[in-house]
């Protein structure tokens, strides 16, 4: 118990941390927002007291420790400050786009898993055969296709020629299947990988001859006392490859014109938008953090040998 | 009579390497029948392994590839894999060497033994999803029950509190435990053969003692056979009923257990009687088997034995020799028996004291050579008083009669070792703190050109200790002192301090870099020392030499040498810097009888040669016994009792180390000594009073409440109350109600 809540504190930690840099980073953009926000609005050089009016609105001209704190209070409280451009409320801005980019990062990464996982085992089982050389054939395509390149082939071939699925947009499962693929087999193939070595390497274990021993059967052998084991080492690396897909899922929601935290962020970015490029870095790295947190408590499920409070030495 | 239970007939496994097939068994021949405990001995690469893991299906990689392995009237080799599998679910069960290895570290131990059960009660009907406990598939009240039947299988293999250690995982168990545990495995298929595959070798002598009793329990209870491999030919005396030797996967002789033992006729099992510690003079060298198990088994015709045994003809190495059996139930594969058996003969008649005056006699001029030694050299005292004062307390030994040395090589003083097992975060701020005792105030010293030898079982802290002198840990308090200069760790040593100690590990493939040659592992602490080049490449030249290694192995890197010869690199790189000390960590532990013989003998010529003062750290109390001066014997970080080796060995003045004696099989044993009790318990909470009284069967009231100080027996000193009514009756051991 100690040892999540010396995690959650860690999490605090880094959000904290997370936090100040992104503020930074806006803060530190060289051009005074304002003006440039104002020009975005009406078209026109503003004038200097329209300017100065949007900054003392905004909060612009509050010392910049005092536009932090309020930034933070804010944000713990689940307020994120108006977008400049509408009266949207940024939470939700987010929250919207959110749900979408958190389904093709799950999708891609089931994607992944489906593949990688039987295909990892039947290469480790038929060790030097044709369907493990296959297999580590594909792995090595897939690891070396640039994932928007992907995405524009499987647009090309199964949206438009054959018109299995639509180009874009989002909503229902036919418009989440061609991302989830284009995002989720670079993954797979890293996996498929990672799940052949550890397998190899479980197989040679005394405990699965002991397995054998007891007269379970071999698919019994392999696909409980082996994979077991073999999946620990692939959970953390799911789980770090996480940063991977979020940020994959950026260009592929580009790809695809997917609405999306990924269109959101460039979108903002472009206009300047800063409540919502902080928003959105914010939320990004909360969700990194959690999900980190997640895989490592489910350690404690997958291998006993890891006590709590000794893992983090 | 009715057929055997198993019988292996002109059994051939192979491996495909990439030198072309290798036959690690050989033509083995052999039966085991129902009730029976059979060893199958032999050095490692003998193919004792592999003809077992044939026997159970298990030899993939490798393939059977001539031969008929007849188990209940069924052809194994022929039959297909279900049947197999069957009978491995239902008839026979293997226990592994490494118990540490062989279970699952991610289930626990219940849900592998309810496995186990299941497969034994359903041997066909096995369903994936079952077996993943997926819910609504699983039958959940099935595995409940197994699940209870497991805790009564575990009761019956000695695991305590075995409602609770159900669901523990392999790690929370100690390795003596684990053993138990997957000995439970093997048995909820209620085999009718249990294979057990060198069960105790990575285990303390007692917690071995205890395995292979509850193996005889076993097969008492249930008529189990037993195939039990081992190298170790006290486990075989003391546990079964016949022998199979076993050499480069053929059987060398086989028959009952006493009859070989007590008079073996092939030269292969002479020589690996001949090697063992106990059956040699102390500190003289043991006779060793030349050259090394063969890395190829080959099908070409001939003795396997022949490139190592000294009567080898011609006829040996040209055709298969005849199988001769001298009487009932006896066989012994050998061509030249009659030359063999006139041999001993004369050797006998030459030996004539030895033959009526047996062991004793043996005894007896090793006593005299031990009295001789402690008048001459002076390093122990004339009588056990002398040498009290001696070690307690340095400064009055002025009142020693003998002449000593002023400054004792090396000292340690009151060296104690805790550790902060502290397990979290929280607990260390709120000041929680636990700590272990590894070490308790142990002071003793060593003079030039002795041997002490530190023993006790895995849990008593000699391996901290010697990493304390060696300065890899620093004492938490009290010091250690070379040459009267105190020595901190290694950081804090001079260059010169350094070079004094030299190290030799348990295991050389661990402690030697792969990638390194002879040479270069050599040459780098003389680099590290600024030594010339042409220096070096002489001095490595010396070394070789030394350690009984030839030129040509300089070249060669740690996989290309067999283990005996790691082991030789690793004591050469220890004394190249010509050190005073060295530090002799489990030494030949990992190595077959007759290689540790050899490398014995080597660390008893090199300290004849360079004065060499070594400090042995064993579980083996007959390594110990072979080489050291002194002993002293470790409990839970205390010395329980030291003295002169000859002394300590004669006659045990601590319960401690009488148990310990107890617990080594020995040739002559009937397996009736009664091992000791329980495990070690915790060095963070160590017992009250005397630490050892938890398991001591001589323990009383007293030794609850007030720690014992030392008492002089005979000689040796020992920490115990009762220290004199130990050595008054060593023959028998308080006898204690039966413990379930
Ligand atoms: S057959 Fe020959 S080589 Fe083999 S053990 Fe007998 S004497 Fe030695
Ligand atoms: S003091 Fe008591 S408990 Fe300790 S060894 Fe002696 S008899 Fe046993």
């Amino acid at each position: 118990m100690s040892y999540v809540l010396y995690r959650l504190a860690t999490a605090v930690v880094v959000l904290f941390g997370v936090s100040l840099v992104t503020f930074g980073f806006v803060h530190a953009t060289p051009g005074d927002p304002a003006e440039t926000i104002l020009i975005e609005q009406t078209g026109q050089q503003p004038s200097s007291e329209a300017v100065e009016e949007f900054r003392e609105a905004e909060g612009m001209n509050d010392p910049v420790h005092h536009q932090y704190v309020d930034w933070v209070t804010g944000a713990v409280h689940g307020d994120l400050g108006q977008s400049y451009f509408s009266d949207a409320e940024v939470s939700s801005l987010i929250l919207d786009d959110l749900y979408n980019t958190l389904e093709l990062a799950v999708a891609s990464i089931l994607v992944a898993l489906v593949i990688a996982v039987p295909t990892g085992i039947a290469s480790a089982i038929h060790q030097g055969q044709p369907i493990d050389v296959t297999s580590q054939i594909g792995a090595l395509i897939g690891v070396s296709m640039p994932n928007f390149w992907l995405g524009y082939l499987l647009i090309i071939v199964f949206a438009l020629n054959l018109n299995m699925f639509p180009v874009a947009g989002s909503g229902g499962l036919e418009h989440l299947i061609l991302p989830a693929i284009a995002l989720g087999t670079g993954m797979a193939a890293i996996v498929t990988r990672l799940v052949r070595t550890s397998m190899l390497e479980v197989i040679d274990q005394e405990y699965i001859d002991t397995a054998r021993s007891k007269g379970l059967k071999e698919r019994i052998v392999v696909y409980k006392h082996a994979l077991r084991n073999a999946l620990i080492p692939v959970v953390t690396v799911v789980g770090l490859q996480l940063g991977f897909v979020l940020n994959g899922a950026v260009v592929i929601e580009i790809v695809f014109q997917r609405p999306g935290l990924g269109n959101l962020l460039v979108d903002a970015i472009f206009a300047r938008n800063y409540p919502v490029v902080q928003g959105v870095v914010l939320v990004a790295a909360v969700t990194f953090v959690v999900s980190n947190l997640l895989v490592d408590l489910s350690y404690r499920y997958l291998d006993p040998r890891i006590k709590l409070g000794e893992s983090q030495q | 009579m009715s057929d055997p239970l198993l019988s292996v007939e002109n059994l051939h496994t192979q491996f495909r390497t990439p030198e072309g097939p290798v036959n690690a068994v050989n033509g083995a021949t052999f039966t085991v029948e129902a009730g029976e405990i059979v060893g199958l001995v032999g050095e490692s690469g003998s193919g004792k392994s592999v003809t077992a893991r044939s026997i159970m299906g298990l030899e993939s990689p490798g393939e059977i590839v001539e031969g008929d392995i007849v188990f209940d009237s069924v052809d194994l080799t022929e039959a297909p894999e279900a049947t197999r599998r069957r009978a491995r679910g239902t008839s026979m069960s293997m226990v592994f060497q490494d118990p540490n290895t062989s279970l699952n570290p991610v289930f626990d131990v219940g849900e592998q033994i309810a496995e186990s059960l299941k497969i034994h009660e359903s041997p066909d009907s096995q369903s994936l999803l079952d077996y993943l406990h997926v819910p609504l598939v699983s039958d959940r009240r099935e595995w409940q029950e197994h699940r209870k039947r497991a805790i009564e299988l575990m009761e019956q293999v000695g695991i305590a509190d075995a409602d609770d250690r159900v669901g523990h995982y392999p790690h929370e168990f100690s390795g003596g435990m684990r053993q138990r545990a997957m000995l439970a495995i093997a048995l909820a298929a209620q085999p009718e053969l249990l294979i057990a595959d060198e069960p105790t070798t990575a285990l303390d002598t007692t917690t071995q003692a205890r395995i292979l009793d509850r193996i005889r329990d076993l097969r008492d209870a249930f008529d189990t056979a037993v195939l039990l491999i081992t190298h170790d030919l006290g486990v075989v005396a003391e546990t079964c009923d016949r022998v199979v030797v076993l050499y480069g996967g053929e059987v060398m002789e086989s028959g009952p257990v006493e009859r070989v033992l007590s008079d073996p006729q092939h030269p292969y099992t002479q020589g690996l009687l001949d090697c063992l510690p106990r059956r040699s003079d102390r500190g003289s060298p043991l006779p060793a088997i030349e050259g090394s198990v063969l890395d190829s088994g080959n099908s070409t015709p001939g003795c396997p034995f022949a490139s190592r045994c000294e009567y080898a003809t011609e006829a040996c190495r040209v055709s298969d020799p005849p199988t001769i059996r001298p009487e009932r139930s006896r066989r012994v594969v050998c061509g030249e028996l009659d030359t063999v058996r006139q041999d001993a003969e004369s050797e006998r008649n030459a030996a004539q004291p030895r033959v009526d005056g047996g062991d004793r006699s043996i005894e007896r001029a090793s006593q005299e050579r031990h009295e001789a030694d402690v008048q001459t050299s002076g390093t122990i005292g004339k009588d056990g008083t002398g040498r009290a004062s001696g070690w307690e307390n340095p400064e009055s030994r002025s009142d020693d009669t003998t002449v000593e040395s002023e400054t004792p090589l090396l000292e340690i003083d009151g060296v104690s070792k805790t550790f902060d097992v502290t397990g979290s975060r929280l607990e260390r701020v709120f000041g929680q703190r636990q700590l272990l005792g590894a070490v308790d105030e142990i002071s003793f010293r060593i003079d030039a050109g002795e041997t002490v030898g530190l023993v006790g079982e895995s849990g008593s802290g000699k391996s901290t200790l010697a990493s304390v002198i060696a300065g890899l840990e620093s004492p938490t308090e009290g010091e250690v002192r070379f040459d009267g200069a105190t020595v901190g760790t290694v950081e804090e040593r001079t260059p010169e301090q350094l070079s004094e100690f030299g190290f030799v590990f348990q295991n050389p493939t661990e402690s030697l870099n792969p990638r390194m040659t002879v040479r270069e592992t050599l040459a780098e602490p003389l680099r590290e020392r600024n030594w010339e080049t042409e220096q070096q490449d002489r001095r490595i030249a010396e070394l070789l030499e030394l350690v009984g290694l030839s030129s040509k192995h300089a070249a060669r890197r740690p996989h290309e040498l067999s283990g005996g010869q790691l082991q030789r690199v690793a004591i050469a790189r220890a004394i190249a810097l010509e050190p005073s000390v060295v530090i002799l960590d489990e030494p030949v532990s990992a190595l077959d009888v007759s290689i540790q013989a050899k490398i014995l003998n080597l660390l008893l010529e090199l300290q004849e040669r360079l004065g060499l003062t070594y400090l042995v750290i064993s579980h083996d109390l007959e390594v110990v016994h072979h080489i050291a001066d002194r002993v002293l014997v470790m409990y839970l970080g205390k010395v329980m009792e030291r003295g002169p080796a000859n002394a300590l060995f004669e006659s045990p003045a601590h319960p401690y180390t009488e148990a310990l004696f107890e617990a080594i099989p020995t040739l002559e044993d009937d397996g009736t000594a009664q091992p000791l009790s329980g495990a070690i318990p915790s060095p963070v909470d160590p017992p009250d009073g005397c630490v050892f009284h938890t398991r001591c069967p001589m323990a009383e009231e007293q030794c609850r409440r007030e720690e014992p100080s030392f008492e002089t027996i005979a000689g040796s000193h020992s920490r115990c109350h009762f220290a004199e009514d130990v050595t008054e009756e060593p023959a028998e051991p308080t006898i204690e109600p039966d413990n379930p």
